[in-house]
């Protein structure tokens, strides 16, 4: 059994190599080869929008660089540790530009089967908005299955040591991948959030202002306030629209992306045309 | 007179529930538009799934539903085209609306934004 640790952080030895190392103690307690990935060590170019990896499944243009190494060690383990401090309301830039270039295992959702965890180092209450809903597209669009997740308080480099609560808490996340694992139990065992799927709090209000919407899987239902409480209702058919379903992405990919080829080439002169003036306005 | 002629092409997946002719019937009647509807079924299939090669077709010829909503008033096209995105949500695609013509483009397009979500 293999545990993969990605570290979402620049610094060596900062808040969040701590955390996941010693969550991957836990890991290895239980009977895990762990190995930890420092994403900034390696070279993850931007998607240059190309589309083959959309167009002509499992071909992508970037060559010159490292993740396609990165997704043979994804491929290689058998469950995942995403930790990336927030130091502005998101996780780090280095999991955007990857979850960028994972257009092209978006062929392959629903078929890893793999759990996968996420820890959060962060400093200031209320400034993490965003992070969760970033996992939550990183993990499912490598496919995998998120069974826990974490943010942590802690602020300074490596302080986060001495807070034995944290690091209790990080120790038995890297247990608990390790056994769902072994025991092929995908099932959540974190903090339920507003939405089922995802288990976060963000919610996004449509125009309508009518209906809400998880601004991750997509899946829409109504707001209204129980005794002063805010509640979210979701039908039940309304799972079957989570857009990380097998069956929404090949719908996705299959009626709303490769019949674009035949949008572009028909309108090929037309586009042509009308974008010469930017070819010649400020050549780059 | 200005003429409203929209395309609403749903793909599978796209619309929230089934689109029934009677339904649309009676939106027909409700917003005094008329209202025609295409069913075009491509998909075979295979392994237990519906499946479908859509990279080399052309956008028309693939598995949709095409509501056509036409009419000369536009508050009547308008409200029309507001009540089905509530009931089934606005199709999604880029080319959703080929074959509309722009000023019924203009209003399934203004809408869209409005109540489509993005």
């Amino acid at each position: 059994m293999k545990i993969l640790a990605l570290n979402g952080s620049f610094r060596k030895n900062g808040n969040t190599e701590i955390l996941l190392k010693q969550a991957l103690m836990g890991a290895e307690v239980e009977g895990a080869q762990v190995e930890i990935l420092r994403l900034t060590d390696y070279k993850i170019g931007p998607c240059r929008g190309c589309g083959l990896c959309l167009f002509r499944e499992n071909v992508c243009q970037v060559k010159d660089d490292d993740v396609s190494f990165i997704f043979s060690k994804l491929a290689e383990c058998d469950g995942i540790l995403l930790g990336s401090p927030c130091y502005f309301l998101e996780l780090t830039a280095v999991i955007k530009q990857l979850i960028d270039r994972c257009w092209i295992l978006g062929h392959q959702i629903g078929k890893i089967k793999k759990p996968a965890a996420v820890i959060v180092p962060y400093a200031t209450r209320g400034w993490i908005p965003y992070v969760f809903a970033q996992s939550n597209i990183l993990l499912n669009v490598m496919g995998l299955t998120k069974i826990n997740e974490v943010a942590i308080c802690t602020q300074g480099i490596s302080e986060v040591v001495l807070d034995q609560e944290a690091m209790d808490l990080a120790y038995r996340m890297g247990k608990e991948i390790a056994v769902a694992v072994r025991e092929k139990d995908l099932v959540y065992k974190g903090e339920e959030g507003v939405c089922p799927s995802c288990h976060d709090w963000l919610m996004r209000i449509l125009k309508d202002r009518e209906t809400v919407e998880c601004p991750t899987c997509g899946v829409r239902g109504k707001l209204s306030v129980v005794d002063g409480k805010i509640s979210v209702h979701f039908e039940e058919r309304a799972w079957a629209d989570s857009r990380f379903l097998p069956e929404v992405q090949y719908n996705h990919f299959n009626y709303h992306i490769a019949p674009s080829k035949d949008y572009f080439l028909r309108t090929k002169e037309e586009r042509k045309s009308k974008s010469q003036k930017y070819r010649e306005y400020l050549p780059g | 007179m200005t003429e409203y002629f929209v395309k609403l092409r749903y793909y599978p997946g796209d619309p929230l529930e089934e689109i029934r002719e009677g339904d649309l019937k009676s939106f027909a009647q409700k917003y005094g538009v008329k209202i025609a509807y295409e069913k075009i079924e491509n998909r075979e299939k295979r392994a237990g799934l519906l499946m479908e090669n859509t990279l080399d077709k052309r956008i028309e010829d693939i598995t949709q539903e095409v509501i056509t909503v036409s009419g000369d008033r536009e508050g009547g096209v308008s409200e029309c085209i507001r009540a089905l995105y509530k009931k089934y949500r606005c199709p999604r695609t880029a080319y959703s609306l080929l074959g509309s013509n722009a000023a019924g483009e203009k209003i399934a397009k203004g809408l869209m934004n409005t109540y489509g979500g993005w």
